[in-house]
């Protein structure tokens, strides 16, 4: 197991109010569970905590949950994973997939 | 939207979504509120939100129910100790308000991880559940996942008053590959998938009178199914246990000399294997209602 936290800068979250979270994914073998919460921190970033069975590839994550701040406006949202085994390829679309929860008008 | 959804395809929230009416479904103790399982950190699992287990209220064709459903791909929608206190808890809650609950079943029983504190929870499940038999609020169960309900929650949507299967759930106690662990191949061939669903799968159970409802491999089947079923409770009580334990040994005296699922069938009024084997559930039902009359009164 390892577990890790740190803050990435981002342009502030355009949503409706009244969502608080979202999630995607699930806890199995090479999946990750993915929430969303408002409202964490600053406006302008986007904590994230990450727990993983899979211990030595921090400098991944951190590359991975980075380049997602940059791309989309989660500013003010505080990320939480857990992870067993992800490929980076599902990290970022399970990200895509709780930010779109989020975000968006879900069936 | 034009997909057909699949009830066994989807993940344990669709499924309540699907079930509920639109937009009346309110989770308890949703995911924000990390109520994680306090043992897995120390063998080094990952845990989960929600512990593998979805709980709220919700209406369905207006009437209020308490909904649970199973995440099968986390730890096997095993029961730990937070899970099964989750389950406990909505049943407790459904006996006090009198209001009927519904659990949608996607699990192998007890984490082993936490073996004692699953077992108990399951027993405790299980009072609750008779709670609410004895205040006459329904008590349903759904198995029409992949994993099915096997060992505690097997036993548990057995004490419930109604099961609602699709063809593709299975009921049983000990899986497939425990039995052959245990029997060998030559009595129990657990890879072979026919052999496995017709003795434990929705059709066989229907068949059997272990299931009350056999419907399409959809939430709306089964949500039609359910709405259909609020209404009822049976008592559980001396009479209607003894009653059960002569069906049940009744059965075992006219089964346990046969070897193929297909006699069983067959001795139940099915007169067409292969066409009921390919017949949908709806179909199968049709079929089992017009071998009814050659068998007497297997049927209640």
């Amino acid at each position: 197991m390892e577990k890790f936290a740190k803050a990435f800068p981002s342009r502030p979250l355009k949503a409706p109010k009244d969502r608080r979270w979202a999630l995607a994914g699930v806890v199995g073998s090479g999946n990750l569970e993915v929430m969303f919460e408002r409202n964490a921190g600053g406006p302008d970033r986007m904590e994230c905590h990450v727990e993983t069975s899979i211990p030595g590839y921090k400098n991944s994550w951190l590359a991975a949950l980075a380049d997602f701040a940059g791309h989309y406006p989660v500013g003010g949202t505080k990320v939480t994973i857990h992870d067993q085994g992800a490929a980076p390829i599902l990290v970022t679309l399970r990200l895509r997939q709780a930010y779109n929860h989020l975000t968006k008008a879900t069936t | 939207m034009s997909q057909v959804e699949l009830y066994h395809e989807q993940t344990a929230r669709q499924r309540v979504a699907a079930i509920a009416d639109a937009g009346s479904f309110a989770e308890i103790l949703p995911p924000p509120e990390r109520l994680t399982s306090p043992y897995l950190a120390q063998l080094g699992i990952p845990v989960s939100f929600d512990d593998g287990i979805v709980i709220g209220r919700a209406t369905i064709d207006g009437k209020k129910v308490y909904i649970a459903a199973q995440v099968g791909p986390f730890i096997g929608g095993s029961v730990g100790e937070i899970h099964g206190a989750k389950l406990t808890g909505l049943f407790m809650a459904a006996a006090r308000n009198r209001v009927p609950c519904v659990v949608l079943i996607e699990s192998g029983g007890v984490r082993l991880h936490e073996g004692s504190a699953g077992e108990i929870a399951i027993a405790e499940t299980m009072r609750a559940i008779f709670d609410c038999r004895a205040r006459k609020v329904a008590t349903i169960a759904v198995i029409g996942s992949d994993i099915g309900a096997y060992g505690g929650m097997g036993i548990l949507s057995a004490c419930c008053d109604f099961r609602v299967m699709t063809e593709h759930g299975r009921l049983g106690v000990s899986g497939p590959i425990v039995i052959e662990k245990w029997m060998g191949k030559q009595a129990y061939d657990s890879s072979n998938r026919a052999l496995v669903w017709k003795t434990s799968g929705g059709k066989t159970k229907y068949l059997l009178n272990d299931a009350e409802a056999l419907v399409h491999d959809n939430a709306g089947a089964v949500r039609a199914a359910i709405a259909k079923l609020l209404r009822k409770s049976g008592p559980v009580n001396l009479e209607t246990a003894k009653a059960r334990q002569q069906e049940l040994e009744k059965r075992l005296k006219r089964f346990s000399g046969t070897a193929d699922p297909d006699d069983v069938w067959k001795s139940l009024g099915v007169r067409d294997i292969e066409r009921a084997s390919l017949a949908s559930a709806p179909e199968f039902v049709e079929l089992v209602k017009a071998g009814k009359a050659t068998v007497g009164k297997i049927r209640r």
